[in-house]
C-alpha cells in the first residue's frame, strides 16, 4: 500500500510552474524599478553635487534626500515641488537653470513658502512628483504651472504674465497689486469701459449681460467653442471674445471695445481669476475684503442717478447712450448721444422718434425687443423726455455750455 | 523530504496513525499515497481538498479553470484592498487627495491600486465566463450521484455574479472623480426608473437625493464590508456544494462503475479524532464508486494546478498593472457633466438599450430606463436563475461541451451573450459626446481646457 500512484500531469505542469515563477519574479523587478525609477532622484543628486562644488562638502550633506514636500494646512495644500526645486531657499543659485534656480527672494519675504506653498501661486499639480503631470498642461488637471512658456504657447504679449492670474485669486478687491500689471491694467479698463453697466462684478452692477463676480469657476466643458478656432480653452474663448464678441456668440449684444491684444489678454486673466477661492481671513490681514466705490464714483453715480437724465438712467439706455445735455455719461459709449436724438433719428432715418421707437431697425429692433421693453407708455415718455433733451441741449448750445457730443 | 524515515523504510517503522506526525508542512513531493492523503488530513489549507481527486476535473480543456481564476483574484483583491483601506480616506474633502497620494507618493501606490482595479475588471469578466462555461457545459445539470443539487449552486453563482458587479460598481465611487461621480450618477437613474419605487431605491442607494458624503460612507462600507462578507459566504457554500454534489460535473462520467468496487482493507486506515486514537483506531471496510485508475492524489497533483492558476493570475495582473496606470480624473463636480458620460463597461450593454429603446413617438414616450435598466436585466436575471429547472435534457448531457441533446439553448445562449457584447463594445468604443456614433478610429471633438 505504501506505493505512489503515477499520475500523467506532474512532469508537464511542473515546468509550467516553474514558468510561472519565473514570470512571478519578472513582475516583481518591474514593479520596484518602476516605483524607483524618478526623475527627481537625478536632479537631488545633481543638486548636491552643485551645493558641494560651491559650498563644500559639509553644506552638501545638509541637502535633505528623499520626497520633500510642503504642506499648507490652511490652504489644504501638499506641494511636492521641492522634491526637485531644492534651491529654492539657496543664495548663490540665482542665475542657474530651473530646478536648481534660487527663488526670487522678495516675494517670499510676504509669501512665505512654508505658509503660502508653491501652487497657490504658480499652478500645476502639487500631489505629483513627476514634471509633465506636475507641470502639465495635462488630461484631468485644468491648474497648469503658469509659465513662461505656456504664455508664449497662448502668443502672449507678457510672457510671464499668466502668473498674475493667481495673484488676484486673493488681491481681487484691490485696485491695484504691486507687480501684478497685466491685472492691474484689466482692472482700470474695467473701470474706465463701464463693464458694471451690464454685468455684476463683485456684487455690483448691471442684470443685461451674465454675473461675472465667480466667473472664473465657470468649467471649460460650459463654454461654446463652435465659433472659435486654435486652442480650445476657457482663456483662449475669452481672449477671443473680448476682442469681437459677435464673432463667438451670435446674438450678443456686448459690444466690441476695441481692445488691443495685450488688454484683452489682461482681462482673461482677470476675469479667469474670478473664483470662489475660500482664502483663510489670516492671509487677508490688511488687504480689502470687498469692493467698495471712491466717494467720487458714488457721488457721480448718485448725480446722474437724480439728475435730470434719471429716466434714462433707470430704463437702461445710458449704457451704450450718453446724454450729455443732461448729464448722463454712457459708460460704454456705443450708441449715439440722445442729446440730439430727435434731430438725429430724422436726419438717419427719415423718420420721426415716434415712428422709429414703435418700429425700430438695426440693432435698436434687436435691444428694444429683448434687454429694454418698453410698454406703450414708457414709449410716449422716452420720447417726451427725448424732447426736452433736446431742448435742454440747444439751450445749452445757444449759452455756449453745451458738452461736447459723444460718439 | 526524501529523507523522511517514514516514507523510506515504511516496513521496519512501527505504523503509525495518518495525519498525526511531527511534519508542520506536508510534502510537496509525497512518496505514497499514504503521505499524499496525509496532507489532506492534517493541514488546514488543504483539508478543503478531497484526498483523491478525479483526472478529468483536472483537464485544463473542460473547466478552463475559470472559477479559480475568478478566486484568484478575488484573493488578490483582497489582498490589494487591504493597503487601500490603510490609505484611502472615505470623505468627500479628502478621498480625492488621498488616492493622488496612493497614486504618486506611496510606495508601490500607484501599482496596487491598478493591480486592484484590474483585478476588478478582470473579475467581473472571469465569473461572467465562468457561468458562461457552465451553462454552455450544462454543468448545472445532476448526473449520476446520489443528492446532487447542482441547481441550487448555479443560483449561488448568478448571486455571485450579482454580488461582483455590486462590489465593482460600489467601488468605482471611492476615488471621488469626475469618472466615479457620473457613473455612479448613471447607474443610479437607471435604478430610479423601477416602476412605483424607483426614486426610493435611488435615495436608499444615495443616501439623500444626490450624490454626496452619505452617498460615498454607503458605497463604502458595502465595498468593505458588506459585500466581501458575502460574497466570501457565498463562495464557502459555492465550494462546499461542488463537493457535496461529487465534483465537476465532467467527472461524472468517471464514477460510472458498473458495481461497487470494493477496496481491499488497509491495515493502516484508522479514524483518528484530532490524534486521539493514535496508532489504535479501528479497521475499516471501504468501498468506492470511483475507478481508482481514474484518480489521483489532490496533492500534488490538483494543488499544483491550483498552484499555477491563482499564481498565473497574480503575475498577470501584476504584470499588466506596472504598464497600464489607473486612470484618476478630475475632483467630483456635480455641476460639471462630462460629455459623454458613461456607466462602468459592464452596464454599457444597459446604458446602449437604455437610449435605443428611448423613443419619442409625438407625446409619447417609451421610457428607455424602465425596459433597458430594469424590464430587461431583470427578465434576464430571472430567466438565468430559473434555468436549471427549464432545462430539459437528459442527465447524460452534463459536464460535456456542446452536447447534440443541448444544441439549441446553447445556440440562443450564445446569441444572447454576442448581443450583450456588441452592444458592450459599442457603448465602449463607439459612443462619442452627446452618445453620438464614433467608429473607433474616428476622433472625439477635442476636449476643451481652461488655461
Amino acid at each position: 500500500m505504501e506505493k505512489r500512484t503515477s499520475a500523467p500531469f506532474s512532469r508537464r505542469d511542473r515546468w509550467t510552474l516553474a514558468g510561472i515563477g519565473v514570470a512571478l519574479i519578472i513582475s516583481t523587478v518591474l514593479f520596484v524599478r518602476s516605483d524607483r525609477a524618478h526623475d527627481w532622484r537625478y536632479y537631488q543628486y545633481e543638486f548636491k553635487n552643485r551645493v558641494a562644488a560651491k559650498f563644500g562638502a559639509e553644506k552638501a550633506a545638509s541637502v535633505p534626500s528623499g520626497l520633500q514636500q510642503i504642506w499648507a494646512p490652511e490652504l489644504q495644500r501638499a506641494d511636492r515641488c521641492i522634491t526637485c526645486h531644492q534651491a529654492i531657499h539657496w543664495k548663490g543659485f540665482e542665475q542657474a537653470e530651473e530646478p536648481y534656480r534660487t527663488h526670487p527672494e522678495r516675494i517670499l519675504r510676504t509669501h512665505p513658502v512654508e505658509r503660502y506653498g508653491c501652487t497657490s501661486c504658480h499652478g500645476g499639480q502639487g500631489y505629483a512628483i513627476d514634471a509633465p503631470e506636475a507641470h502639465g498642461p495635462i488630461e484631468h488637471w485644468e491648474e497648469p504651472l503658469l509659465s513662461s512658456a505656456l504664455g508664449q504657447e497662448y502668443s502672449l504679449v507678457e510672457k510671464g504674465a499668466l502668473l498674475q492670474m493667481n495673484c488676484n485669486v486673493c488681491h481681487r478687491y484691490e485696485r491695484e497689486t504691486k507687480g501684478a500689471d497685466a491685472i492691474n491694467l484689466a482692472k482700470r479698463l474695467v473701470n474706465e469701459k463701464g463693464c458694471r453697466a451690464c454685468h455684476v462684478i463683485n456684487g455690483r452692477g448691471g442684470s443685461i449681460g451674465p454675473d461675472l463676480t465667480f466667473v472664473g469657476e465657470k468649467a471649460p466643458e460650459q463654454y461654446d467653442y463652435s465659433h472659435l478656432s486654435g486652442q480650445k480653452t476657457a482663456y483662449a474663448w475669452h481672449v477671443a471674445h473680448l476682442k469681437e464678441p459677435r464673432a463667438l456668440v451670435l446674438d450678443t449684444v456686448m459690444p466690441n471695445f476695441n481692445f488691443t491684444t495685450k488688454e484683452a489678454q489682461s482681462l482673461a486673466m482677470l476675469v479667469l481669476s474670478w473664483r470662489r477661492e475660500p482664502v483663510p481671513a489670516s492671509f487677508l490681514a490688511g488687504a480689502p475684503r470687498t469692493d467698495p466705490q471712491t466717494p467720487e464714483e458714488k457721488e457721480a453715480e448718485r448725480k446722474m442717478a437724480t439728475g435730470p437724465g434719471a429716466w434714462f438712467v433707470k430704463t437702461g439706455c445710458f449704457v451704450c447712450h450718453s446724454i450729455s445735455a443732461l448729464g448722463v455719461k454712457s459708460p460704454a459709449q456705443i450708441g449715439p448721444d440722445l442729446s440730439v436724438a430727435v434731430e438725429d433719428v430724422q436726419s438717419r432715418f427719415g423718420r420721426t422718434i415716434d415712428d422709429f421707437l414703435n418700429a425700430p431697425t438695426g440693432t435698436m429692433s434687436v435691444v428694444l425687443s429683448r434687454q429694454i421693453i418698453l410698454s406703450s407708455e414708457e414709449k410716449a415718455i422716452a420720447v417726451q423726455k427725448l424732447r426736452e433733451a433736446f431742448a435742454e441741449y440747444q439751450k445749452q448750445k445757444a449759452a455756449g455750455t453745451a458738452a461736447p457730443l459723444s460718439h | 523530504m526524501r529523507g523522511d524515515p517514514m516514507a523510506t523504510k515504511p516496513t521496519t517503522q512501527k505504523p503509525q496513525a495518518p495525519g498525526v506526525h511531527p511534519r508542520r508542512l506536508w510534502s510537496i513531493q509525497p512518496v505514497s499515497d499514504r503521505q499524499a492523503g496525509d496532507a489532506v488530513v492534517s493541514n488546514f489549507i488543504l483539508h478543503w481538498f478531497p484526498a483523491k481527486a478525479l483526472k478529468d476535473s483536472l483537464a485544463w480543456r473542460y473547466s478552463l479553470w475559470l472559477g479559480t481564476i475568478s478566486a484568484a483574484l478575488l484573493l488578490l483583491l483582497v489582498l490589494s484592498g487591504l493597503p487601500l483601506l490603510f490609505l484611502h480616506v472615505p470623505s468627500v474633502e479628502r478621498a480625492y487627495a488621498s488616492v493622488k497620494d496612493i497614486e504618486y507618493v506611496v510606495t508601490f501606490g500607484y501599482w496596487i491600486r491598478s493591480v486592484h482595479r484590474f483585478a476588478a475588471h478582470l473579475m467581473v469578466a472571469a465569473v461572467f465566463l465562468h457561468l458562461m462555461r457552465v451553462f454552455l457545459t450544462g454543468a448545472y445539470k445532476n448526473g449520476v450521484g446520489q443528492n446532487q443539487h447542482r441547481e441550487w449552486n448555479w443560483v449561488l453563482g448568478v448571486g455571485m455574479l450579482l454580488l461582483t458587479l455590486l462590489l465593482s460598481f460600489t467601488g468605482y465611487l471611492l476615488p471621488w472623480d469626475q469618472l466615479a461621480f457620473w457613473a455612479v450618477t448613471v447607474g443610479t437613474n437607471i435604478a430610479s426608473a423601477v416602476p412605483l419605487v424607483g426614486p426610493q431605491i435611488r435615495e436608499l442607494l444615495l443616501g439623500g437625493r444626490a450624490i454626496d458624503q452619505p452617498t460615498l460612507i454607503r458605497f463604502y462600507a458595502l465595498h468593505v464590508i458588506v459585500l466581501p462578507g458575502a460574497l466570501g459566504a457565498l463562495f464557502a457554500y459555492h465550494m462546499w456544494r461542488i463537493r457535496k454534489d461529487g465534483g465537476l460535473a465532467s467527472a461524472d462520467h468517471g464514477t460510472r462503475l458498473p458495481t461497487r468496487a470494493d477496496c481491499s482493507p488497509s491495515s493502516t486506515k484508522t479514524y483518528t479524532l484530532l490524534g486521539v486514537a493514535r496508532g489504535t483506531g479501528p479497521t475499516i471496510r471501504a468501498f468506492s464508486t470511483e475507478a481508482p485508475n481514474l484518480t489521483v492524489n489532490s496533492i500534488p497533483d490538483l494543488t499544483r494546478r491550483i498552484a499555477i492558476v491563482v499564481l498565473g493570475t497574480i503575475a498577470a495582473v501584476s504584470i499588466l498593472a506596472v504598464f497600464v496606470h489607473s486612470p484618476l480624473e478630475e475632483p467630483a463636480n456635480p455641476l460639471v457633466t462630462p460629455n459623454p458620460a458613461k456607466a462602468p463597461w459592464y452596464f454599457l450593454w444597459l446604458q446602449e438599450i437604455v437610449t435605443d429603446t428611448t423613443i419619442k413617438l409625438g407625446s409619447w414616450t417609451v421610457n428607455g430606463a424602465l425596459v433597458g435598466g430594469v424590464i430587461l436585466p431583470g427578465l434576464l436575471i430571472a430567466l438565468l436563475t430559473a434555468w436549471p429547472w427549464l432545462d430539459k435534457s437528459p442527465g447524460a448531457a452534463a459536464g460535456r461541451w456542446f452536447p447534440q441533446t443541448r444544441r439549441t439553448q446553447n445556440l440562443v445562449f450564445l446569441v444572447l451573450v454576442l448581443a450583450v457584447l456588441a452592444l458592450t463594445l459599442v457603448g465602449t468604443f463607439c459612443r462619442g459626446p452627446y452618445w453620438n456614433f464614433y467608429w473607433p478610429w474616428q476622433s472625439w471633438p477635442e476636449l476643451p481646457r481652461r488655461i
